[in-house]
């Protein structure tokens, strides 16, 4: 055993000693550059600005006077691997309209401000298509949402204005171009939805619509910050 | 006496000459054939201001009035006997319509403002609804009805004490904090018996007359009448006055029902004096339509019929308003003359209210005029719930009452459970009441808080609340009936029912109207 030891240190002395002999030869070839092994796990922040239109189009619609809006937002995402991303994201939309009266299918508004405001967090995990030496990633993913719904109007006492949060789910695609080793920008498509949102409220835009669902469709733009 | 006394003091010279100056009122347009014509003669345009005595809480209970000049027809409605209504198709030819009545052995009469029907006079003891019935089936008539009478869905009670119970059941102080009485520019129509709505002194010409139980009433002869506005009204708020009774623009109430209905409506609040209306910055329009009994003493030439309710809602609308309170109706026959005003008012942007009717207990019978709000959008037919939230036990139900608003109800309370206004004071109104011997000229210048129930003033409720919808920028009449239903508190069986239709109006939720979720 130990005689098996001692070759083996004296094998690596000499190849030790090799290596660090001076190169003499002029044919001699360049050895390879190694790089570095990519961790396994990455961690990379992002930030996000987009436009989100709302399933329930005629309720936003008539009461805000348009049935989209910007959001602001960031979060965090873990990349497993070469492929695999987990992504962890809050936004905000907050847009100011008017009251209304819903009959046969038009709005009337009726002079009282209001306030909605949608926070979605998105818990999302997809699969990134990635090949070497490519500077865009498309990517694919899906995940759950918890939404954060709040509509406060003038004179409205603190049981008229409007408070919950409903769990929905996203399907989300997009790419990344990688802009250096540590930026990339992103373009993303997504897809909510949150069933059953709007079903208490009996004398409401989206019962006099019809609309219950408070997804919608999401268009935004991610700076991410990370390899 | 007292009449007497007012113009002997500081007003007496300026009364004198504005009287020498008005001179009489008498206009010379269409007239009705059965009825010799009185008149009404303005004497002064001043008067002392009305005279309020408070809450009366503890009269005598009085009879609701009546009257013995209506005979009922097959169709249980009562409606003159010697003419009625007719609309002939566009493009009939005068000889046409001339050949057409010929057959039927009537007559054209005089051509009617805000109508664009003809009345017709009928000859030889011929039935008006037989004879509408035949005329209608003529391809050149629209249509014809006889001339329905016409009245107001009071039932006036006597009254204790109370406080106004129906403002807090629609939540209307919290509806207040959003909308604390409407605009000025805003214009309800009273389509009711007139309104106390300014001062004066007119002359009338009291008739002899019998009373419904036989007992004779002496004529009067030539009487000055004094008036003034029901204090806690204001009287610079009315635009437009229009009676259709007398048929000049004098429309003042001589029984208290439109008064009472119009204090609902836009009582002046906050002003430390008697009791609250709900849109109390409202213009009200007076649109007298329903003769009472001291028309009838006076000899007035026109009665409340179906004719006259369509001019008078016709009227409003051509003249502003944009919420047309009608705190009347009848039972029996259809009136197509009052459904195509209703369409015209709503067409030309006006929200109609109409009583639901006080026949519960007598039979059930629908409300004709209110029969009508089913079908078109932008009118509501209401019925009356008491201060318990149930329907008024007098409330006709129907599959044509829409919302429910407090009306009063007596029968499941003390006298306090109607709905309490300033209005003339019965006192001195229904000096006919009583023995002979009391019968005295009335004034209308002395005003107290009296309990009234009734479909009518369930009505005004709604009126009022249209009205501030209006003052928000809601002007589409359809659009408030819509919000109306979709905010009333649920009554009685789940969904719409006939009782209480989609619910008790509740005024809060109605001005705040609809977010996304809520």
């Amino acid at each position: 055993m130990s005689s098996r030891l001692g070759r083996s240190v004296h094998a690596a002395v000499v190849c030790g000693t090799l290596a660090l002999l001076p190169v003499t030869a002029g044919a001699q070839t360049r050895p390879p550059v190694r790089r570095a092994p990519e961790p396994t796990v990455r961690l990379r922040g992002f930030g996000e600005a987009g436009a989100r239109t709302f399933t329930a189009s005629q309720s936003f619609e008539a009461v805000l006077g348009s049935r989209s809006g910007v959001l602001f937002g960031g979060g965090a995402e873990v990349l497993v691997g070469r492929n695999l991303f987990v992504s962890f994201g809050v936004s905000r939309f907050q847009k100011d309209g008017e009251r209304v009266v819903v009959a046969n299918g038009q709005a009337f508004p009726i002079g009282i401000d209001t306030t909605i405001s949608v926070m979605p967090i998105e818990v999302s995990a997809g699969w990134r298509f990635t090949k070497p030496r490519q500077t865009v990633i498309p990517y694919l993913g899906g995940g759950l949402g918890w939404h954060r719904y709040k509509e406060t109007s003038e004179f409205a006492t603190s049981d008229e204005n409007v408070q919950f949060t409903k769990t929905g789910f996203q399907l989300l695609g997009g790419a990344e171009w990688r802009a250096s080793r540590w930026l990339g920008v992103a373009g993303e498509a997504a897809w909510m939805s949150v069933p059953n949102a709007f079903e208490g409220g009996a004398s409401s835009a989206a019962a006099a619509f019809g609309e219950d669902d408070l997804g919608g469709a999401v268009f935004r733009v991610k700076v991410v910050i990370g390899r | 006496m007292r009449l007497f006394a007012r113009l002997s003091g500081p007003v007496a010279p300026a009364v004198l000459v504005v009287a020498a100056v008005a001179g009489w009122l008498a206009t010379t347009t269409a007239q009705q054939p059965e009825r010799s014509r009185g008149f009404k003669q303005l004497l002064s345009e001043i008067n002392a201001p009305g005279i309020d005595r408070g809450l009366r809480d503890a009269d005598p209970p009085r009879p609701a009035p009546t009257s013995a000049r209506w005979k009922t027809g097959a169709s249980g409605s009562a409606y003159l006997r010697d003419s009625l209504i007719v609309r002939f198709r566009p493009g009939t030819l005068p000889a046409a319509q001339r050949a057409l009545l010929a057959q039927v052995d009537a007559t054209p009469g005089p051509t009617l403002t805000y109508a664009d029907f003809d009345i017709v006079a009928l000859a030889g003891g011929a039935d008006p609804e037989n004879v509408a019935e035949r005329l209608s089936a003529q391809p050149d008539v629209e249509y014809a009805q006889p001339r329905y009478r016409a009245r107001p869905m009071f039932v006036p009670n006597d009254p204790l004490y109370s406080r106004q119970w129906n403002f807090p059941q629609i939540d209307m102080e919290r509806a207040w904090d959003i909308n604390r009485g409407g605009s000025t520019s805003v214009t309800v129509a009273i389509v009711d018996t007139g309104v106390a709505y300014r001062s004066a002194t007119l002359r009338y010409t009291g008739i002899a007359w019998r009373r419904d139980d036989g007992v004779s009433f002496p004529a009067l002869g030539p009487v000055d009448i004094p008036f003034a506005a029901a204090p806690d009204l204001g009287a610079d708020r009315f635009v437009s006055p229009r009676d259709f009774i007398w048929d000049d623009t004098l429309p003042f109430d001589l029984a208290g029902h439109g008064t009472h209905v119009a204090g609902t409506i836009a009582q002046l609040s906050n002003n430390g004096v008697g009791v609250a209306g709900m849109a109390f910055n409202v213009k009200l329009m007076p649109v007298k339509v329903i003769d009472t009994d001291w028309d009838f003493i006076f000899n007035s030439p026109f009665i409340g019929t179906d004719d006259t309710v369509a001019r008078g809602v016709r009227y409003a609308v051509d003249n502003g308003a944009k919420v047309i309170n009608m705190s009347l109706g009848r039972t029996g026959a259809p009136a197509p003359v009052v459904r195509s005003a209703i369409e015209y008012a709503v067409s030309h942007g006006a929200f109609v209210a109409a009583a639901g009717g006080n026949e519960a207990l007598e039979g059930n019978q629908p409300e004709i005029y209110g029969e009508f709000a089913t079908q078109i959008d932008g009118m509501v037919a209401v019925a009356a719930t008491g201060p318990d939230r149930r329907r008024a036990v007098y409330s006709t139900s129907g599959s044509y009452i829409e919302l429910a608003a407090p009306g009063g109800d007596f029968s499941r309370g003390p006298a306090t459970a109607g709905i309490l206004q300033q209005t003339l004071d019965l006192d001195f109104v229904e000096t006919f009441a009583g023995p002979v011997s009391r019968y005295t000229a009335p004034r209308f210048d002395v005003f107290a808080y009296f309990y009234f129930e009734g479909s009518s003033m369930a009505t005004a409720h709604v009126s009022g609340l249209a009205a501030l919808l209006v003052s928000q920028g809601l002007t589409d009449p359809a659009a408030i009936e819509a919000i109306l239903k979709q905010s009333a508190t649920d009554l009685g069986t789940p969904g719409r029912d006939n009782d209480y239709g989609y619910g008790l109006i509740n005024a809060r939720a109605a001005l705040r109207g609809m977010g996304v979720a809520r």
